[in-house]
């Protein structure tokens, strides 16, 4: 039971999370941006545009409450029946029930968006702005530097964990409780021990450099502004770089001491996983969570609310062509050399999947989260 | 303040010449200092959101004509003026300067107006450089 109420906690701050985020992403979005498409300045604040954004809000407030029933109904239902870890269950059907309504309501408005488009905003995709301003930003530094932390920690973690295996007992913990206690134990084996040092070796390392590839993304201007709007996407994407960064180092500590006490408890040499973890993951959710409301509540998506007041000049470059985007959320572009650039709809920025490099690092990351997430199924299963 | 280019695909010129023309005008005004770095082609073509080849041709350009050093290491920089002038890049200068010169005055430009403008377009670039060795 006091698991179960620690798991439909943390579904309730997801919903809360998540919800809350998608009502306020249409009033911090780049002005002239509706829904994943450029409608230009004006009709964005058109009486039609209104009509579209309050279907969003409304649509976002049902789906938090739907969330909710849904997986504390899963959960208890899956008690009920005796059903192992129902609680999980339930909170793990929640969060579909999140995403999948979330995606539901964006294609609903997207395809209301598409009809606002003017003809005569492609016009403002031929102009493109760019600084002329060289050198390294602090931003570039810090993610350089989280980036080498990752991999050298990740990489001891892995070889502290190679040393110990020949000793260790012929069953390992193969699942740990909210409570850190083993509730599962496996075979002995390369797999079993290595799965959670080699999520680090995958996991951290990829957020440094997601921080570092977005200390570089690609920015887009408005013409006329004197500098205000490179001013406010570059302290946006410094801001977003450095919540990067500092995810990326606080979920190396996190997987660097659960590997390390995984490894401690198959020995006996503890029989918990230590108040640590939980500071880690306090301090991980203290960050994200502060990080990401400052943000929004001083920048807005790519500095939107520091140019709002400047200007008022038409968007120009990447954001505001809509041939380069694919349902406002992907951007594919074979001729721009841009790895990163500013999401339409959401927070921060995503890949230009135009970009082989950008491909290959999303395909490898994949297919590692995937092999490490089926590595650890296993070993639950057994 | 910060200094900007821009690019208008729809204008005829190709996108290099754009990029030449004002990272040119940028330096001949005194605008960019020699010494300044400029942006990576990578980080340029980025920000323009076109093919890296675009800012290296228009680049390479530059470099030909002495406005900017590209070094490995250093990246790009915008070039000091020569001490000297060169006798055969004098001489091709001067035959540009007069097609130029033919062009206007074909197109139906006046003389003195010529003279005039050539004398404010000199006094314009002699008085920045002025400033600048000064300081």
């Amino acid at each position: 039971m006091g698991e179960a109420i620690v798991v439909y906690l943390f579904l309730a701050i997801r919903v809360l999370v998540v919800g809350g985020f998608l009502l306020i992403l249409p009033r911090i979005t780049r002005k002239g941006l509706l829904f994943g498409f450029y409608v230009g300045e004006e009709r964005a604040e058109a009486e039609e545009a209104r009509r579209v954004l309050n279907d969003w809000y409304r649509g976002c407030k049902t789906l938090m409450v739907v969330t909710m029933v849904v997986g504390v109904a899963v959960g208890a239902t899956g008690a009920a029946f005796g059903m192992a870890h129902s609680a999980v269950v339930g909170n793990f059907t929640g969060t579909a029930v999140l995403l999948l309504g979330a995606l539901v309501l964006y294609v609903r408005v997207y395809s209301r968006a598409r009809l606002l488009v003017p003809t005569g905003v492609a016009r403002q995709a031929e102009t493109a702005i760019a600084p002329l301003e060289a050198g390294r930003t602090n931003a570039e530094r810090f993610a350089m530097v989280a980036l080498a932390v990752c991999l050298l920690t990740a990489l001891a973690t892995g070889a502290y964990a190679m040393v110990r295996y020949e000793a260790m007992p012929d069953r390992v913990p193969s699942y740990l409780s909210a409570f850190g206690a083993a509730d599962g134990f496996e075979d002995k084996s390369i797999l079993a021990v290595m799965s959670l040092p080699s999520l680090n070796l995958v996991l951290s390392p990829f957020y440094a450099l997601l921080a570092l590839l977005t200390a570089t993304a690609k920015r887009s201007m408005r013409a006329g502004s004197g500098g205000r709007s490179i001013e406010a996407q570059d302290a946006f994407r410094a801001a977003v770089a450095n919540l990067v960064s500092g995810m990326a180092l606080l979920i190396c500590a996190l997987l660097t001491l659960l590997s390390v006490q995984t490894i401690r408890f198959g020995f006996s040499e503890t029989n918990s996983l230590g108040a640590g973890i939980w500071w880690i993951v306090g301090v991980l959710l203290v960050f994200v969570s502060g990080s990401l409301i400052m943000i929004l509540k001083r920048y807005g998506q790519g500095g939107a609310l520091i140019e709002q007041g400047s200007t008022d000049a038409p968007l120009t470059g990447g954001l505001a062509d809509d041939t380069h985007w694919r349902g406002g959320l992907f951007y594919i572009d074979r001729d721009d050399p841009s790895i990163m650039v500013e999401k339409r709809f959401g927070i921060g920025y995503t890949f230009n999947y135009g970009n082989p490099t950008a491909v290959l690092i999303t395909s490898a990351v994949s297919v590692l989260l995937v092999s490490v997430a089926v590595i650890g199924f296993i070993g639950i299963v057994h | 303040m910060m200094l900007t280019i821009t690019i208008d695909r729809g204008l005829e010129s190709p996108v290099y010449e754009q990029v030449a023309d004002q990272v040119r005008q940028l330096v001949a005004s005194g605008a960019l200092d020699p010494g300044t770095a400029l942006p990576s082609v990578r980080r340029l073509a980025g920000d323009l959101g076109v093919n890296l080849n675009t800012v290296a041709r228009a680049y390479r350009v530059l470099e030909g004509e002495g406005f900017l050093v590209i070094r490995d290491r250093a990246g790009v920089t915008v070039a000091a003026p020569a001490r000297e002038v060169n006798p055969s890049s004098r001489a091709e200068l001067l035959d540009q300067m007069r097609v130029t010169l033919a062009r206007l005055r074909q197109a139906g430009m006046a003389t003195d107006e010529l003279i005039q403008i050539m004398h404010g377009e000199v006094l314009a670039l002699g008085g920045q450089r002025k400033e600048n060795s000064h300081g």
